[in-house]
C-alpha cells in the first residue's frame, strides 16, 4: 500500500473502526441482530479483521484478550507494536505492510501461523519465544543471506514455509540448502518438498549441517545439566539444606572474616583449619541428610493427608448426587402425573408433597455436608497435630546440629587462640621466620590485638552459624503454619460455604420449577 | 515262550491254597462257610482252560515283530511268568495282573513293550487335554467280553488306531504312547471302576462342555485404610433390632435350603440306577499322569474313554491293581478300601508299590532275570538290570486327512444326563457344522431344552447357534469378517423380522462408527458405542406406533420417533459445564433437554433446556429468538451465562442436529434391514469357505498344484526327446547294447555308419525343400501362363483371387527359398557337430 501512503491520510484504529468491523464480520441475520442487542464485548471477541483500512499504527487492541485470529494485511503499518496482550493469538497476518524489523511478538507463545509476506524485512529476530510456529511466510522481503536458515531451526513445529521473492532465491543453492538445513518443513514455497532434492542438498551440505548438529547438540546437553542442577538445588532449598552437603556454610564463615583468613596463616594453623573443616562438613552433611529424609517424610505425610481428604471428599459428593438423581428421577415422575391432572384439590396434594419431597431433600443433603464437616475436621485437626510434631522434632534435631557446630567452632577458637598466643611469644622473641608474613606481623603487636582479632573472628563465625539457624528454623515454620492456615481456609470454610450455596440454590431451583407450570395452567 | 497259560497256572494255584485250607478246617469253620454260601451266592468260576483267543486273519500282513517274539522278548516273558507265579504264591487271594496279553497276531507280548511313546506332527496333540479328546474321538469304543475278566488280547496301538475301535485297554495304550511321547509322566492304570465308567454310560453326567468356567473371580476390593481415612457417620439404627431381623431372614433361607436339597435329594432318589450286582468286580483300564513333568502340578487320572480329567479321589474308581508304562510295572501293595482315594502315588516306595524290573532310577535290592530260584541266590551280589527291549510296535502314524476327520467316519453321538452331543467333521455336512449339543427338558429326551450348533469355515463367519426352546431366544455368534462387522445376534425365534425384539453386538473397534451393540424392541432401539471421537456413547430412541395410512403408500414407510436420547462421556477438553451429558431431543414435546456433565466438586449438572421456535419447520422465514424458549439451571452462580446470540445458535444447531440424528437412526434401521436379509439368504445357500492353507480342499490350489506337476512333466518328456539316443539304432541294428564294450573296429563301423545316415538325411531333407520349392515355382508359372491367356475376358473376382493367389505363393516361395538356404548354411554345421559328439561318446571309446 505504499504508493498511497502519501496521497492519503493513514486512518487511526479506533472504537468506530473496530465496532463496524466486528459487526459487519461477526454472526448474520437474526442472530447478528441479537448480538447488537446484546452488546459486544472486545474481550469475547475471537477473530477480527482490520485489512485494506490503510492503518499505520497498531494500537487500541489490548482489550482483545481472546482474540485467536488477527489479519492486519493490506495497511501501512511501520512496525510491529501493540499486540502484548493478545495471548492467545494463533494466525496473525500482517502481510502487504511496511515493516522492516520483526519485534514485538514476545508474547504470542501460541502463534502458529504468521504472515508477514511483502514487507520489507532483511533479517529474522526475535521471534525466539513462538515455539508453536507451524507455518511462516516472509515471502517478497529483503532477506539477503543464508543465517535465516540457522535461525529457523530452532522451530520444531514448522512445517510450512514462504521464502519467494526474496533477494536470495536468486542464488543456484538456494532450494537444496533451505531443504537440507530445515528437515521439519513439509512445504516450500506453495509446494510439497521435493526429497531428492533434499537428499541432494544433505549431501552437498553435509559437513556443514554435521557441524551445526554438534554444535546444537552440545548447546542442548549444557542446558540439561543447568536445568538438572536447578532442579536439584530447588529440591535442597525446598528441605531447606541448600548448601548443606558441600563446604559452602563452611567457607561462608570466612567469607568476610578478614582477621580469620589472616591468623590462619600463622604456623600450625592450617592443621588445626583442616581438622576443623572436615568435622565441619561431614556435621554439615549429616544434617543434609538428615534434611532430606525429613523432608521426603512430610511429603508422605502431606499426600497420604491430601489423598485422604479428597477421597472423603469424592465419597461424599457422590452420595449427595446420587439422592439428587433419585429426587430427579421422582419429579420426572410427578411433573408428568402434574401434567394429567386437571382437578385443583389433587393437584394441591401432590404439589404439597413434591414440597415434602424438596425439604427431605435439603435435609439429606444438609445433613450429609454437617457429616463431611465433621469428618473433615477431624482429620484436619490431627494432621495438624502430626506436622507441628514433625516440624518440632525437625526444629530440635537441627538445632542440635547446629549446636555441635557452634561447639566446634569453640574447640577452634580455643586452639586457635592457643597457637597464636605462642606465636605471638615467638614473633616477640624474634623466633619466627622469614616467611612469617607482614600482614599478620600488623596484628602480632601485643596480646590485646591477637586476642582482639581472633575474639573477632569467632563472633563473626558464630553470627553465621546462628543465623543460618534462624533461617532454616523460621522457613519450616512458616511452611507448616501457611499450609495449615491454607487447609482450614479453603477446605473447612470455603468448600463448605460453597457446598451450603449450591445446595440452597438447587433446592431453590426446584421449588420454583414445580410452580412455574402449575402457575401457567392456572 | 513257555507254553504254559498263565491263567491256568493261576488256577492251579488257587487250587493248592483250598487244599490246604480244607485241612485245617474245623467244624465251626465249615458252618460259618455254608451260612457264607448262603448270603452270598457262587460266582461262576472263570473256565479251566480259556479258549485260545482268536488270531488275526492274515497275520502276514504284520510286521515281524508283532509275529514272533526275539529273544530279548522271550526272556523278559520268561522273567515276567516268573514275578507273576511268585506274586501269586505270596498273594494267593489278589487277582491275576495283566502283565503279558496276546497281540493282534496271537502272540504273548509284555504289556510295557506294547507301549510306543510317539510324538505326532499336529501340535494340537502336544496337550493332554486334546491328546485325550482326540483319542476318544478317534476310536469307537467296545465293551470288555466279560466286565469282571481280564482280557486276553491288547492290540497294538497301530492296529488300534487302523480299526479304529478298541476296549478300555486299548484306549490307554493309544493314549499313553502319546502322552508319554508328549513329555508327560503317563501310566496305565489296570484297577475296577464302577458299571457306568466302565461301559461309557455318561448319561447320568452333566455334559462337560455345558459346564461353563462359571468360576468367576470376584475379587473384593478392600478398601486401603490410609492414615487420614475419615471415619464413616455414626449408625443411628439400632442393632438389637437389625440382629432381630437378620435371624428372622436366616431362618427363612435356612429353611429354603432345607426344602431345596430334600427335593434335589428326592430327585437324585429318583434318578439314582439300580444297584449292580458286579460293583466292584469291574475291570476297567485308564491313564494316569503323576505331577512333575511338563508342569504338571497335580496327579490325575485321565478316563481315556471320555478323555476327561478326573481326579484321584474321585469315587467312580474303586481300586488300582497295577500301573504300567513303556519302562516298568508296579502292582499296588495299598489297600483299596475306599477307592483309590487314600493310595499314595509315589512309585519308589516299594512298600506301597512292587516294582517289577528294578530300575536305574530307584536303586533297590536287584531281582536279575532268573530261570530258577538257585540262581536269583547267587546273583543277588551281581548288580545287573534287566532291561527292556525296544516296542515291538511300528511307529505311530495318523494322516492329516484322518486327524481331520477324528471320528469313525467323521461323526460320532454321545449321550449325556438329558443331553446329546454330536460331533462331525469339517466338510461332512452340508451347512458344514461340526457338534451340536441337543439338550432336554427331561431324562427321556422327548421336551427340547436348547440346541448348540457349532460351525467352522463358513463363508457367512457364523461360529455358533445356540436356540432356547424355553424362551424361543436364538443366539448366533461370528467371527470377524462379516461386512457389517455382527459379531453376535439374538432375537426371537418366532419373531425374526425387522422391528422386533434383538440384540446385536458388534466388532465395534473394525466400525467406522464404533458401535458396539443394539439393542431392539418394537418401540425402542438403544445403541452402544465405543470409542468415538465425538464422546457418544450411547443412543436410545423411542417410536411410535406406526399410523396406519390410507391409499397409496408413499416411499418410506417408518415408525415414528417419539424421542432420542444421546449420552456423552466426558471430554475434558472442555469444561464439565460445557460439556454435555445427555441430549434428548423431545420431538414430540418440540423440546430439547440437555444436561451437562456434572464436576468432580459438585453435587448437581447444570441443565438446559429449549423449546423449539414455533415456525422452526418453516424453511422460508427465519425464526425468531425470544427469552421463553431457554430455561436453564446452572450449578453455581461463578459459571458465566450463555449470551443470547450463542443460545440462538446453539438452538439452530440442535435443530439442525435433531434432522441429522434422525437421519442416522433411519440408517440403522436400514441396516438392521439389510443383515436380516443378508443373514436369511446365507442360511439357505450355507456357502463354505477352503482356507488358502487348506490345499487337499482348495480347488485353486489343486489346480495350481497340478498345473506345475504337468509342467514339470512336460518338461521331462522334452528333455527325453530332446537327447534322443543318435546311437541307438545302428546298436540295436548290429545287435550290441550299452553296457557292452565295443571293440574298435565295430565301433568305426558304428561311427561311420551314423555320420552317412546322418549325411543321407540331411540331403534328403535338402532334396525335400528343392522339390517343394520346385513345385511351387511350376505352379506359379502355369498359373501365370494362364493369366496371360485369359486376362482379357476375366472377371474382376477372378483377377482379384488371381492377384491374391499370385502374392501367397510368392510368400510361399521365398519361404522356402530361405529354407533352402538356411539348410545349406546349417548342414555342414551338423554334421561337424555330430561327428564331436561321437568322437566324444564313451561307447566309441575304443575307437582311439
Amino acid at each position: 500500500m505504499s504508493r498511497l501512503y502519501d496521497t492519503v491520510e493513514p486512518s487511526v484504529i479506533d472504537d468506530k473502526m473496530l465496532k463496524t468491523c466486528i459487526e459487519e464480520q461477526g454472526p448474520k441475520d437474526e442472530a447478528g441482530n441479537i448480538a447488537k442487542k446484546d452488546g459486544i464485548l472486545y474481550e469475547e471477541v475471537l477473530s477480527l479483521r482490520l485489512d485494506f483500512q490503510n492503518i499505520l499504527r497498531v494500537e487500541n487492541l489490548w482489550q482483545f484478550e481472546k482474540l485467536i485470529k488477527l489479519q492486519l494485511d493490506n495497511n501501512v503499518i511501520e512496525k510491529i507494536e501493540g499486540l502484548e496482550n493478545l495471548k492467545n493469538l494463533e494466525w496473525l497476518d500482517l502481510s502487504f505492510n511496511n515493516i522492516e524489523k520483526i519485534e514485538g511478538l514476545e508474547n504470542l507463545t501460541k502463534l502458529k501461523d504468521l504472515s508477514l509476506f511483502n514487507n520489507q524485512i532483511s533479517k529474522l529476530e526475535n521471534m525466539n519465544t513462538l515455539e508453536n510456529l507451524e507455518v511462516f511466510s516472509i515471502g517478497n522481503n529483503q532477506i539477503n543471506d543464508y543465517d535465516f536458515a540457522l535461525y529457523l531451526r530452532q522451530f520444531k513445529e514448522l512445517k510450512t514455509l514462504c521464502l519467494k521473492g526474496n533477494p536470495i532465491c536468486e542464488k543456484p543453492e538456494f532450494s537444496p540448502y533451505v531443504l537440507a538445513h530445515l528437515t521439519q518443513i513439509i512445504y516450500l514455497d506453495y509446494r510439497l518438498v521435493d526429497q531428492n532434492m533434499r537428499a541432494e542438498g544433505l549431501k552437498r551440505f553435509e559437513i556443514d549441517i554435521g557441524q551445526i548438529i554438534s554444535n546444537e547438540e552440545a548447546d542442548e546437553k549444557i542446558r540439561q545439566e543447568n536445568q538438572t542442577l536447578e532442579k536439584e538445588t530447588h529440591l535442597n532449598k525446598e528441605a531447606y539444606v541448600e548448601g548443606l552437603n558441600s563446604d559452602e556454610l563452611f567457607l561462608s564463615l570466612f567469607n568476610e572474616d578478614s582477621e580469620g583468613q589472616k591468623l590462619n596463616l600463622i604456623p600450625g594453623a592450617d592443621d588445626l583449619l583442616a581438622d576443623y573443616h572436615d568435622k565441619f562438613v561431614s556435621v554439615c552433611k549429616e544434617m543434609y541428610e538428615y534434611g532430606k529424609a525429613q523432608k521426603d517424610l512430610r511429603e508422605n505425610e502431606v499426600g497420604e493427608f491430601w489423598k485422604c481428604l479428597n477421597e472423603a471428599k469424592g465419597v461424599n459428593t457422590e452420595e449427595a448426587s446420587a439422592a439428587i438423581n433419585v429426587f430427579i428421577e421422582y419429579k420426572k415422575n410427578i411433573t408428568e402425573e402434574l401434567n394429567n391432572i386437571t382437578d385443583q384439590v389433587v393437584q394441591e396434594a401432590k404439589l404439597n408433597e413434591y414440597n415434602d419431597e424438596v425439604n427431605k431433600l435439603w435435609d439429606k443433603l444438609m445433613s450429609l455436608e454437617v457429616q463431611v464437616v465433621d469428618q473433615l475436621e477431624e482429620i484436619i485437626r490431627e494432621f495438624e497435630r502430626n506436622l507441628s510434631d514433625m516440624v518440632n522434632n525437625f526444629v530440635e534435631q537441627i538445632q542440635g546440629f547446629f549446636g555441635q557446630l557452634r561447639d566446634l567452632e569453640n574447640i577452634q577458637f580455643e586452639k586457635l587462640q592457643e597457637s597464636c598466643l605462642s606465636t605471638l611469644e615467638r614473633v616477640i622473641k624474634g623466633e619466627v621466620s622469614d616467611d612469617f608474613p607482614d600482614d599478620l606481623r600488623d596484628l602480632f603487636i601485643d596480646k590485646d590485638t591477637v586476642v582482639n582479632a581472633l575474639q573477632t573472628s569467632h563472633d563473626l563465625h558464630t553470627l553465621k552459624i546462628d543465623s543460618r539457624e534462624d533461617d532454616m528454623i523460621s522457613k519450616i515454620k512458616n511452611w507448616s503454619n501457611t499450609m495449615i492456615e491454607q487447609i482450614h481456609d479453603e477446605e473447612e470454610y470455603k468448600r463448605n460455604r460453597k457446598r451450603v450455596i449450591e445446595i440452597n440454590r438447587l433446592i431453590d431451583y426446584f421449588r420454583d420449577e414445580i410452580y412455574e407450570p402449575a402457575d401457567l395452567q392456572d | 515262550m513257555s507254553n504254559d497259560d498263565p491263567t491256568e497256572n493261576d488256577t492251579e494255584l488257587d487250587l493248592d491254597i483250598d487244599q490246604t485250607a480244607e485241612q485245617i478246617e474245623s467244624k465251626e469253620v465249615q458252618d460259618l462257610k455254608n451260612e457264607l454260601n448262603e448270603v452270598i451266592k457262587p460266582m461262576d468260576a472263570p473256565p479251566m482252560f480259556p479258549p485260545h483267543p482268536v488270531k488275526c486273519l492274515n497275520p502276514h500282513d504284520y510286521p515281524e515283530s508283532y509275529n514272533s517274539n526275539s529273544k530279548k522278548e522271550e526272556l523278559v516273558l520268561q522273567y515276567v511268568d516268573n514275578f507273576k507265579t511268585q506274586f501269586q504264591y505270596i498273594y494267593p487271594d489278589r487277582k491275576t495282573l495283566f502283565m503279558a496279553p496276546y497281540n493282534e497276531c496271537g502272540i504273548e507280548k509284555f504289556v510295557c513293550t506294547t507301549i510306543r511313546p510317539t510324538i505326532l506332527k499336529f501340535s494340537k496333540l502336544y496337550d493332554w487335554k486334546e491328546c485325550a479328546q482326540f483319542v476318544a474321538d478317534y476310536l469307537q469304543f467296545r465293551l470288555l467280553k466279560e466286565p469282571t475278566e481280564l482280557p486276553q488280547i491288547l492290540y497294538s496301538p497301530t492296529h488300534t488306531l487302523k480299526i479304529q475301535e478298541g476296549n478300555c485297554f486299548d484306549y490307554s495304550v493309544l493314549l499313553a504312547s502319546l502322552l508319554i511321547g508328549a513329555g508327560y509322566d503317563a501310566y496305565i492304570v489296570s484297577g475296577y471302576a464302577t458299571r457306568e465308567v466302565c461301559n461309557m454310560d455318561q448319561s447320568r453326567i452333566i455334559c462337560p462342555l455345558l459346564i461353563k468356567s462359571m468360576e468367576k473371580k470376584t475379587e473384593v476390593k478392600r478398601k486401603e485404610m490410609g492414615k487420614y481415612t475419615v471415619k464413616p457417620p455414626k449408625d443411628m439404627n439400632s442393632k438389637y433390632q437389625a440382629s432381630q431381623e437378620s435371624k428372622a431372614k436366616k431362618k427363612l433361607e435356612e429353611e429354603a435350603l432345607k426344602r431345596k436339597l430334600e427335593y434335589e435329594r428326592y430327585l437324585a432318589e429318583l434318578e439314582r440306577p439300580a444297584a449292580d450286582p458286579l460293583y466292584g468286580l469291574r475291570v476297567h483300564a485308564w491313564v494316569m499322569v503323576l505331577s512333575g513333568k511338563r508342569e504338571v502340578a497335580e496327579t490325575f487320572f485321565i478316563e481315556t474313554l471320555t478323555g476327561n480329567a478326573v481326579s484321584t479321589k474321585d469315587d467312580e474308581y474303586l481300586g488300582i491293581e497295577s500301573v504300567w508304562n513303556h519302562k516298568n510295572y508296579w502292582v499296588n501293595m495299598q489297600s483299596c478300601i475306599d477307592g483309590t482315594a487314600g493310595l499314595v502315588f509315589d512309585l519308589g516306595d516299594s512298600s506301597k508299590w512292587e516294582y517289577m524290573l528294578p530300575s536305574n532310577d530307584k536303586p533297590i535290592l536287584l531281582m536279575p532275570p532268573t530261570e530258577g530260584m538257585e540262581e536269583e541266590e547267587e546273583s543277588k551280589d551281581v548288580e545287573k538290570h534287566l532291561d527292556l527291549p525296544p516296542s515291538w510296535v511300528n511307529q505311530i502314524d495318523i494322516t492329516l486327512k484322518d486327524f481331520e476327520r477324528r471320528c469313525p467316519e467323521g461323526k460320532k453321538v454321545v449321550f449325556y444326563k438329558k443331553c446329546k452331543v454330536e460331533k462331525f467333521a469339517p466338510y461332512l455336512l452340508k451347512d458344514n457344522m461340526v457338534l451340536k449339543i441337543t439338550e432336554y427338558l427331561d431324562s427321556e429326551m422327548k421336551d427340547l431344552k436348547q440346541i448348540i450348533e457349532e460351525f467352522v469355515h463358513r463363508a457367512d463367519k457364523i461360529n455358533k447357534r445356540v436356540i432356547n426352546f424355553q424362551t424361543g431366544w436364538v443366539l448366533e455368534t461370528f467371527d470377524r469378517g462379516r461386512s457389517k462387522f455382527l459379531k453376535e445376534h439374538r432375537y426371537q425365534q418366532s419373531k425374526a423380522g425387522p422391528e422386533n425384539e434383538r440384540i446385536m453386538h458388534f466388532y465395534h473397534d473394525s466400525r467406522v462408527d464404533g458401535l458396539k451393540c443394539r439393542e431392539e424392541t418394537p418401540t425402542e432401539m438403544c445403541e452402544h458405542f465405543e470409542n468415538r471421537p465425538d464422546f457418544l456413547y450411547y443412543r436410545k430412541v423411542v417410536f411410535d406406533k406406526r399410523q396406519k395410512k390410507f391409499g397409496p403408500q408413499d416411499g418410506d414407510n417408518y415408525r415414528p420417533i417419539l424421542k432420542i436420547i444421546e449420552r456423552y462421556n466426558r471430554n475434558y477438553k472442555r469444561k464439565a459445564n460445557d460439556d454435555i451429558h445427555e441430549l434428548i431431543y423431545n420431538i414430540e414435546a418440540e423440546k430439547f433437554q440437555i444436561t451437562y456433565h456434572r464436576e468432580s466438586t459438585k453435587i448437581a449438572p447444570s441443565t438446559r433446556e429449549f423449546l423449539k421456535p414455533p415456525n422452526w419447520n418453516d424453511k422460508s422465514t427465519t425464526w425468531n429468538w425470544n427469552l421463553d424458549l431457554h430455561q436453564t439451571y446452572q450449578a453455581s452462580n461463578e459459571y458465566k451465562q450463555k449470551k443470547n446470540v450463542e443460545l440462538y445458535q446453539f438452538l439452530s444447531w440442535l435443530i439442525n442436529e435433531e434432522e441429522m440424528v434422525k437421519s442416522m437412526v433411519r440408517k440403522s434401521e436400514e441396516e438392521v434391514k439389510s443383515i436380516l436379509n443378508d443373514r436369511t439368504h446365507e442360511e439357505t445357500v450355507t456357502e463354505k469357505t477352503v482356507s488358502i492353507y487348506d490345499t487337499d480342499r482348495n480347488e485353486k490350489a489343486k489346480q495350481y498344484k497340478l498345473d506345475i506337476e504337468k509342467k514339470i512333466n512336460e518338461e521331462k518328456l522334452r528333455k527325453q526327446t530332446h537327447e534322443v539316443d543318435y546311437l541307438a539304432p545302428f546298436l540295436a541294428e548290429k545287435g550290441l547294447s550299452d553296457k557292452q564294450p565295443i571293440s574298435a573296429s565295430a565301433a568305426a563301423d558304428l561311427k561311420e555308419r551314423c555320420l552317412s545316415d546322418l549325411k543321407q538325411r540331411l540331403i534328403d531333407k535338402a532334396n525335400l525343400i528343392q522339390k517343394r520349392y520346385e513345385a511351387e515355382s511350376n505352379e506359379m508359372q502355369k498359373k501365370q501362363q494362364w493369366y496371360q491367356a485369359n486376362q482379357i475376358n476375366m472377371s474382376r473376382e477372378d483377377e482379384q483371387e488371381y492377384l491374391e493367389y499370385c502374392s501367397d505363393a510368392l510368400f510361399r516361395i521365398h519361404i522356402l527359398e530361405l529354407r533352402l538356404n538356411r539348410h545349406k548354411e546349417k548342414a555342414p554345421i551338423k554334421y561337424q557337430e555330430m561327428e564331436q559328439r561321437l568322437r566324444a561318446d564313451p561307447r566309441l571309446s575304443q575307437l582311439k
